[in-house]
């Protein structure tokens, strides 16, 4: 699809002019759109051709010119919210508030928000129709050996120092799958590290590691006050949980990570 | 000539009309020999990098390691009045100031900014409303005599009159409906303005191009694909459509030799981005260092970064241009630290080879080197259906902050990502398209400033932010000064480094995070260091005075 309007790379005018004719409205989006959703009327395939050149101007660098993922946003057309919104209900509360550190919120009109929406089912719709891989789909994860991700697991990965597979990582495959696993197991990102401070005074804290910098180190106590100090100022020590995996990864082979992958998603 | 007569104008003006009229609408001329390769006068930041090199490295030795702690900050002018663009939310200030005649020449996507450098009140600003193209990022203005020049993310290059900001002309130079878009600060190099685009969403060439300074006219376009087959470089690809489709994208400014009259571009990655089964071989002359005549845009040599990339490494962080002594001879050097994680030193009158060495961990993608220095890409490190883990981070070892070398300490600094990614294959057919895959994770996430040696490539030393996220970690450009001192964005502070060491010497706190690339020049005798973080631009001196 892609290529259509792309006859001619040396000569930018003619390419443009050919992109223009083709498809800067995604007609064969609507196409599909219409065959994958019979209601499709002419009113719904205008309101398609103007989301889609709303996205291409807001959305496309991000989630890619066809919605399917791009330079830093995920593919939308096998987003669970985009599957689970109706007339734009989920997509315009996400587009309007945005995404904390991840996406700014827009100011759009509902006319706009419609039609933009309209093209992402209509992106959707489409995906589905053609049935490419435009993702990491759970079972891509399970190419490995399972006896051989337990082995390591139990050695030379040295997991089992801190993790059991009846103990913590219980059910763990039933809690995530797929990437969303994979990435837990490589890197617990979100584990809190805690700090253990000495004070001038000779007193020693210790709480979660909320701030830590070149100049500051701010921790939680286990009251829940908030407490920072410069760093130059105090001794302390951190713990952090996910150190054990960062010394894992120079030494992983793609197959000790798919055949732990593979053990892991045993655990249900 | 003409700058004479615009000068002569301007003294017209000033006899004949009230005087605070004359100082609002005096142009401000930028002297063509203040744009050097090395040395560019004190009292002038002319361009991007301030000079042709890229090294940003200034010679003012007013604020040094001394006297550093009493620095601080002398006025601060906050954007106001522009709500947040389209896609991109609160406004980031990623150019590099130019100052000519007093004044600072600034930008963010749309908008240009005129400051006047001794009190941080507005002169002039141009607003332009773009249809289209993307908003995140504008790297600043070039200029020649009284002319400013300025990218829109739709693709329209514009010529302003420096004195009031009013609108010249106009010209068309990227269409926003393939996806190409400008963020960079054109390059005036004698009477050729420079300019390179962006945008991989859809498979295009990426291509360079010189314009005309006073008609804004095409002067010639430098493709990143051969144009056809059979030409030379079409051997490394498999069919004229993959060579068609093939990205490349020019989005940074480059560097310029004037003695050896050859341009210095990084181009950007490969397309389709992560699925490289349709475009077998090294996708020349993507992901590569390349040398240009400025007068014809024809290509002297090239030196592949990522041959056949297939981990969106985009080649185009600055190619730094030093000269020096090695075993005995002088040398002209290129180097740049490559977001495909290796450092490279070249000499830059062929192309050949003196350093080729990772800078971060391994760079596992590579097996190592071929006889011209170029990284040998492992086949089993490509992308993969499930997964293919690189020591490199997802967006590359770094990205485009603007490095700095010091020839006091025959250092290059730059600021990196380090970590871990999981690479992944989606589109499996023969003939994908776009992205066809993605990278996933930074894993045990590291951001450092590295000092490289230049001769060898080894680490003299690393310093590495302990924040992380947010607010944490390395941020901005580098700046080094003869004063002994680099400065860049360290936490959301503006940091001064001892040059030679790495060790912190002074810091302060910012609104937000810096955002650019730091820049220097003295003003009535005063030494200025200016800074952008998010909205605001900092002018700092010595007692804020």
């Amino acid at each position: 699809m892609r290529r259509v309007m792309l006859l001619c790379g040396g000569l930018a005018v003619a390419a443009a002019a050919a992109w223009i004719g083709e498809s800067v409205s995604s007609p064969r989006a609507e196409v599909h759109a219409a065959q994958a959703a019979p209601a499709a009327t002419p009113e719904m395939l205008a309101k398609i051709a103007e989301g889609s050149s709303q996205f291409q101007q807001k959305c496309s660098f991000c989630h890619g010119r066809d919605a399917g993922g791009g330079e830093t946003g995920p593919d939308l057309t096998r987003s669970k919210l985009v599957l689970e919104d109706v007339n734009g209900n989920k997509i315009g509360e996400v587009v309007r508030t945005g995404r904390a550190g991840k996406m700014p919120p827009f100011d759009l009109s509902s006319a706009e928000m419609d039609a933009i929406a309209a093209f992402i089912h209509a992106q959707q719709a489409k995906a589905k129709a053609e049935g490419g891989r435009r993702g990491v789909n759970v079972e891509d994860l399970q190419t490995g050996n399972v006896a051989e991700g337990k082995a390591y697991f139990e050695g030379a990965g040295t997991c089992a120092k801190c993790h059991s597979a009846t103990g913590d990582l219980a059910h763990i495959a039933t809690k995530y799958q797929g990437l969303q696993l994979e990435q837990h197991m490589l890197y617990p990102r979100d584990a809190k590290s805690k700090a253990t401070v000495t004070l001038p005074s000779g007193q020693v804290v210790s709480g979660t590691v909320q701030l830590h910098d070149e100049f500051f180190l701010g921790i939680v106590l286990a009251d829940g006050t908030y407490r920072s100090w410069p760093v130059d100022k105090i001794k302390y020590t951190i713990d952090a949980p996910h150190e054990a995996h960062a010394k894992l990864f120079p030494h992983y082979t793609d197959a000790d990570i798919h055949n732990l992958m593979a053990y892991l998603q045993t655990l249900r | 000539m003409k700058l004479t007569r615009l000068r002569s104008l301007a003294l017209a003006a000033l006899l004949s009309a009230p005087a605070l009229a004359v100082q609002s609408l005096a142009a401000q001329t930028l002297d063509p020999k203040t744009l050097t390769l090395f040395h560019q006068p004190a009292d002038v930041w002319p361009t991007y990098h301030g000079d042709y090199s890229g090294r940003r490295f200034s010679e003012i030795t007013q604020i040094n390691q001394k006297n550093i702690a009493q620095l601080k900050t002398k006025w601060k002018y906050k954007i106001t009045g522009i709500p947040p663009l389209r896609g991109s939310g609160p406004l980031v200030i990623k150019s590099t100031p130019l100052m000519v005649d007093g004044v600072l020449y600034f930008t963010i996507p749309d908008h240009v900014f005129a400051v006047d450098a001794r009190t941080g009140k507005e002169k002039w600003r141009f607003d332009f409303e773009d249809h289209g193209g993307h908003v995140l990022g504008q790297r600043g203005v070039g200029m020649y005599g009284k002319w400013i020049y300025f990218l829109t993310p739709d693709g329209w290059f514009i010529s302003l009159d420096s004195a009031t900001g009013k609108e010249r002309w106009r010209k068309k130079v990227a269409d926003e409906k393939l996806q190409y878009f400008t963020t960079m600060a054109a390059v005036i190099v004698k009477n050729h303005v420079i300019i390179g685009i962006g945008g991989d969403a859809m498979d295009v060439r990426g291509y360079l191009e010189s314009r005309d300074p006073e008609t804004g006219e095409l002067q010639w376009q430098w493709w990143a694909e051969p144009l056809k087959m059979g030409d030379p470089g079409s051997e490394t690809w498999p069919n004229q459509a993959a060579m068609d489709h093939g990205g490349g994208m020019t989005w940074l400014p480059g560097t310029y030799d004037p003695e050896l009259n050859l341009i210095y571009w990084g181009t950007g990655n490969t397309n389709p981005v992560f699925a490289g089964q349709g475009r077998k071989g090294a996708n020349l002359y993507t992901d590569s260092i390349v040398a240009l005549n400025p007068d014809t845009g024809k290509l002297a040599w090239y030196f592949q970064a990522s041959p056949h990339d297939t981990h969106d490494w985009d080649n185009v962080e600055t190619p730094v241009l030093f000269d020096m002594e090695i075993d005995g001879k002088p040398r002209k050097l290129l180097a740049q630290a490559a977001r495909c994680g290796y450092f490279f030193v070249l000499d830059r009158t062929n192309g050949k080879y003196l350093v080729s060495k990772p800078f971060t961990k391994t760079a596992n993608w590579a097996k190592g080197i071929d006889e011209r220095g170029q990284p040998i890409p492992d086949p089993g490190k490509e992308p993969h259906v499930d997964g293919s883990m690189v020591d490199i981070a997802t967006g590359g070892a770094t990205n485009w902050p603007p490095p700095s070398y010091s020839p006091q300490t025959q250092l290059f600094y730059v600021n990196a990502s380090e970590g871990y990614s999981v690479a992944y294959l989606y589109d499996t057919s023969s003939d994908p398209q776009g992205y066809g895959g993605g990278s996933s994770g930074w894993f045990d996430p590291a951001s450092s400033l590295i000092a490289l040696d230049v001769k060898t490539g080894d680490v003299k030393w690393k310093h590495t932010a302990k924040g992380l996220g947010g607010e944490g970690g390395m941020s901005g450009g580098i700046l080094t000064t003869g004063g002994g001192l680099l400065f860049t964005g360290d936490s959301r502070r503006l940091a001064a480094f001892d040059s030679a060491n790495g060790k912190i010497l002074w810091s302060e706190k910012l609104d937000s995070s810096m955002s650019n690339g730091p820049s220097t020049w003295v003003l009535d005798g005063k030494q200025n260091v200016i800074v952008g973080a998010g909205d605001t631009l900092y002018a700092l001196t010595l007692d804020g005075k």
